[in-house]
């Protein structure tokens, strides 16, 4: 009985998981005394593109990156619109050579990246959603709206079923959001991501309360859900 | 054959092997992290008719070398520090003399805030500060209506400052970046106006002055698109010796040119979709100066555009092709009218340079490239301000008509 529902779990994970999984691929993560749990999709634009070497908050932040590889591409993809890695590494190069700026650390692998992060305050990092990482913080990235201006002051851990944990089934949930003046989550839509983690994040969120503001606010959420955590 | 074929192969292998020995690129020092780059770049031009850049290209020349190395460091969390040596020959400029292209002390408050001193590249138009880096475009030269190389002396830095800063607009309106600055611009006495003047006699000492301006460019909401506009205005003084224009025979006396107007508006802007990038700039440069100590007066408006477009075949293939538009309109006052009628005309070939270029860029790998340039040249736009022609080099006159080979290869770290 446990193994047909355990067979019925699974069945409804593979068939409602969505087709196209390059957004939910990658996971933004930081070194562990960064304060802030989440940030903006602008500020880690911001901040992998040297525009900007702290966040909103004043934490002092240090890009890096991986090489090449699935995982770089699908960062550069959905988070820095820089077209190709050739296209990056020659913005970068502009930086070098005219004085502006440095070349990020760039390393081989997700294992890699992970133990920098690890190790150095401030570092910041992207790795595949299905990578282990221990001993640094994975961030949730407010992805549109205005969402940034917009201080989260309550927040509530979503539910991890134990059966998907167990079975190494996790990934990124990407969650539209609409808050309302005085700072409560009044609507969420599961965007992408695995439906019943969407619909736990969804959850949780719902309880989540921002900083008020005159108007309301839409924005989008990444919530990570890391099965080696 | 064997022999050409082997001095290739051992070209290859000293390139792959300095690459080895050059990845080391940082080191510590007082527990900060110090990075180091360089690059070094080795062109070809072989033309018909007119000789160009200064170079004896009707007969192929190989006088098209430069090369730099910078060091930077991230001082504090705000604080960056770093510098950069430069040096070129490019027929009879640069002649190897090395110069500090940079020097800069970056602070930076906020994304919105930062200055930066000492001595910075320019920020003006879209290629302006790193015209040198040939490794970051598709094109081995260029359009020398807006970037002339043989004038890269007039607009490339500053010893002064500038504040500058990035603006996030509301309502997903894109991103504004402001640049101000102000300071002063010392030509190297081996650029390409000292030597223009050389060919009347003069011989230029010093040349520089007072350089202020702006650049304010926007990141449109269309994904790709940015456009921009750049404004510089100048006080520029130059003194040397020349012969007397009214008694040559008396050998020389006391040179001196001096702006009485000088600025240069610059609008441009780029669109890249998927592998395609296409850029457009528009430069109107007012020369208004005295010459001989007041006695003379030049007006000059110089204007240059271009339109180019590179598609990226695959992943170490490249093409582009662009078209370039300079005219030049020159009005002498004064003493020197004389020998100076007014050049208005710019339909003649010595008032203007069209220019339409066609290149292929391979990349051997991330570090190594090879470009392969057309130029086929309408006009020579030789005077009274340089743009790649000079009579130095072209003792019998100018043709019509230039087509140009450029072959050039860069390697960086």
């Amino acid at each position: 009985m446990k193994n047909h529902k355990l067979f019925s779990l699974v069945a409804v994970v593979v068939i409602f998981a969505p087709v196209r999984v390059i957004a939910a691929d990658v996971k933004v993560i930081a070194n562990g005394s960064m304060k802030a749990d989440m940030i903006s999709a602008n500020e880690v634009k911001s901040v992998f593109l040297e525009e900007s070497n702290s966040l909103s908050d004043g934490t002092h932040v240090e890009p890096v990156l991986e090489k090449d590889g699935p995982v770089h591409e699908a960062f550069l993809h959905e988070y820095l619109a820089a077209g190709t890695n050739d296209d990056l590494q020659s913005y970068y190069r502009a930086l070098v050579f005219s004085g502006r700026g440095s070349m990020p650390k760039q390393l081989g692998s997700d294992a890699e990246v992970v133990a920098y992060v690890a190790r150095t305050k401030g570092a910041i990092g992207y790795v595949s959603a299905e990578t282990g990482v221990e001993d640094v913080k994975t961030l949730t990235i407010l992805r549109e709206g205005n969402g940034a201006q917009r201080r989260l002051v309550t927040r509530v851990e979503p539910d991890y079923p134990d059966t998907l944990k167990r079975l190494n089934i996790g990934g990124t949930v990407r969650l539209q959001v609409s808050i309302g003046p005085k700072g409560n989550v009044d609507t969420v839509e599961v965007l992408g991501g695995n439906p019943i983690l969407g619909e736990s994040a969804a959850a949780a969120v719902k309880q989540w309360v921002y900083t008020a503001s005159r108007s309301r606010t839409i924005a989008e959420l990444s919530i990570p859900f890391d099965s080696h955590h | 054959m064997h022999k050409r074929v082997r001095s290739l192969v051992s070209l290859y292998l000293c390139f792959q092997a300095a690459q080895i020995t050059l990845k080391a690129q940082e080191f510590k020092l007082l527990d900060r992290t110090v990075q180091v780059h360089g690059f070094v770049s080795q062109g070809f031009v072989y033309s018909n008719d007119n000789n160009w850049l200064t170079m004896n290209t009707s007969q192929g020349s190989g006088a098209f070398t430069d090369f730099a190395l910078n060091m930077s460091s991230q001082v504090t969390e705000k604080l960056r520090v770093g510098a950069q040596g430069y040096d070129r020959n490019l027929g009879q400029l640069g002649q190897y003399h090395p110069s500090l292209d940079w020097a800069v002390a970056d602070y930076r408050f906020k994304s919105w805030f930062g200055i930066r001193g000492g001595k910075v590249k320019t920020t003006f138009g879209l290629y302006n500060d790193t015209q040198d880096e040939d490794f970051l475009r598709t094109f081995a030269l260029l359009p020398q209506s807006v970037y002339p190389t043989d004038l890269r002396d007039a607009t490339i830095a500053h010893l002064g400052a500038d504040i500058y800063g990035k603006i996030s607009l509301t309502h997903r309106l894109g991103v504004l970046s402001y640049t101000a600055y102000a300071g002063h611009r010392s030509d190297s006495i081996y650029s390409g106006y000292p030597y223009y003047l050389s060919s009347f006699g003069a011989e230029i000492k010093s040349f520089g002055g007072l350089q202020y301006g702006g650049d304010l460019r926007w990141n449109t909401p269309v994904k790709g698109l940015q456009i921009g506009v750049s404004r510089l205005n100048e006080h520029i003084t130059g003194k040397g010796s020349a012969i007397n224009p009214f008694a040559p025979g008396a050998g020389l006396v006391p040179y001196s040119e001096s702006s009485k107007a000088d600025w240069t508006n610059q609008f441009y802007g780029e669109y890249t979709v998927g592998k395609f990038r296409i850029d457009s700039e528009y430069r109107r440069y007012w020369r208004n100066q005295e010459l001989f100590s007041g006695t003379s007066e030049s007006f000059a408006d110089i204007r240059g555009w271009y339109v180019s477009g590179a598609y990226r075949i695959c992943k170490r293939l490249q093409i582009g092709s662009y078209y370039s538009r300079y005219t030049i309109s020159n009005i002498v006052a004064g003493a020197l009218s004389a020998f100076y009628p007014p050049a208005t005309n710019t339909n003649l070939p010595a008032n203007h340079d069209y220019d339409k270029v066609i290149t292929g860029r391979v990349d051997l790998n991330r570090f190594w490239n090879l470009k392969v340039e057309g130029h086929f040249m309408n006009g020579y736009g030789s005077g009274p301000y340089p743009n790649g022609f000079y009579t130095q080099v072209n003792p019998s006159g100018f043709a019509p008509n230039t087509n140009a080979l450029v072959l050039k290869t860069s390697l960086n770290f």
